[in-house]
């Protein structure tokens, strides 16, 4: 077949021009992928946000933020900063003492707590781990949440040192439904339906 | 003639070792935008939703307490701040509109940031008509409170023409807005 780099008909060159057919193909192949990759993510970005967004992001934050709002109210009902509540229950400080703990309890949780894991994220990072050694990239956004999210539990740890029963124990999905229906129950107390929500 | 023929075909390869290229890289790169821009409308929606609900179960909650006790003073202007805050949260896209506005009406367009503006005014004014303090978000985040207080009671029931005649902003939130920054897009960012 006829080749245009061929025309060193003597084959003593054969090596280098295959040496220099190998590096063109290479420079053009990692050109192309370099910036197909920039191409790709940009192409995809915008899907991924709003499947992010309409399938996690917001139906996770609008039930955790619905509760805080309600035991919000419960703590305004019960500690008397609004003067609503009719009839007082005569356990009132014992369901104050709950409603406080079933709010400081519930502004503990963070999104990282109960999201459920991007799996296809997490075999994509294994992939690179185990081709390249190399973690994935994430969003500086993301990652800077990430970098805060630790300074504070180092904090906190260091503040509960005394008490180190709770210490490095973060919250999980099943403690927003054990705290929902702790907050049931004083809201029943207070005479308020609990299926309003 | 020769030469000119070599020269052609040179370009040609060249396209095609960069095409191939370019076509792998771009399947690997949309598994990495689809990753990032995941994580990052978990984040903005969880934020977002996280605050709105929050003004949902308050202003339920309130509701709830006042149907209990309907002859209470004031109850009745209460009622109306919750119902207003209700119907202003229940318009807030639960998708982001950028995917739906393709084949929604392009007449309805949402202007979410004066959307939200509105909610946070409605909710800090129900607080002071009940009486508690609003969330710290609330007051932090909205600057200039009096003057959105106003724009509120001003429009009063007219609230659906104030949605809907936001054509000049833009009505979704881009990724790139959503961030701030457009520049996390290149080369150096990646890891392929």
């Amino acid at each position: 077949m006829y080749s245009p780099w061929d025309d060193d008909h003597s084959g003593q060159n054969t090596q280098h021009q295959e040496a220099e057919w190998t590096k063109l193909s290479n420079d053009f192949t990692n050109a192309g992928y370099r910036e197909g990759i920039t191409a790709g993510k940009e192409s995809a970005l915008q899907e991924g946000f709003d499947t992010g967004y309409a399938d996690v992001g917001a139906p996770i934050g609008r039930e955790l933020g619905i509760l805080r709002g309600m035991a919000t109210v419960t703590l305004n009902l019960l500690d008397g900063q609004s003067k609503m509540l009719q009839n007082v229950p005569e356990d009132k400080d014992k369901l104050l003492a709950e409603a406080r703990d079933i709010s400081t309890q519930l502004s503990r949780i963070r999104f990282s707590d109960i999201m459920p894991p991007d799996l296809e994220a997490e075999a994509h990072a294994r992939e690179h781990l185990q081709i390249q050694g190399e973690e994935l990239d994430v969003h500086h956004d993301v990652q800077n949440k990430k970098d805060i999210e630790t300074l504070e539990d180092r904090l906190e740890n260091l503040n509960r040192e005394e008490d180190s029963q709770f210490q490095g124990l973060r919250p999980t999905a099943e403690s927003t439904k054990e705290l929902r229906e702790r907050l049931y129950t004083v809201i029943k107390r207070l005479g308020l339906g609990a299926t309003f929500v | 003639m020769a030469g000119e023929f070599d020269l052609e075909s040179l370009v040609h390869v060249e396209q095609t070792f960069y095409d191939t290229g370019f076509k792998d890289g771009f399947a690997h790169g949309r598994i990495h935008g689809l990753i990032e821009g995941r994580a990052l409308g978990r984040e903005k929606g969880f934020e977002m939703w996280e605050e709105l609900g929050f003004y949902e179960g308050f202003a339920k909650t309130w509701r709830s307490m006042l149907l209990g006790s309907p002859q209470r003073q004031g109850s009745e202007r209460i009622a109306q701040h919750i119902n207003h805050l209700l119907e202003l949260i229940s318009k807030f896209p639960r998708t982001n509109p950028s995917s739906t506005s393709v084949t929604g009406d392009a007449g309805e367009e949402l202007d979410i940031s004066k959307l939200q503006r509105q909610i946070r005014s409605r909710y800090k004014v129900l607080c002071s008509c009940i009486g508690v303090r609003p969330r710290l978000q609330a007051i932090s985040e909205g600057a200039g409170t009096n003057e959105e207080v106003d724009e509120i009671d001003q429009s009063g029931m007219d609230i659906d023409a104030n949605i809907t005649a936001g054509g000049s902003s833009i009505p979704v939130w881009k990724i790139d807005k959503a961030t701030g920054r457009r520049s996390a897009v290149t080369n150096q960012d990646l890891n392929y």
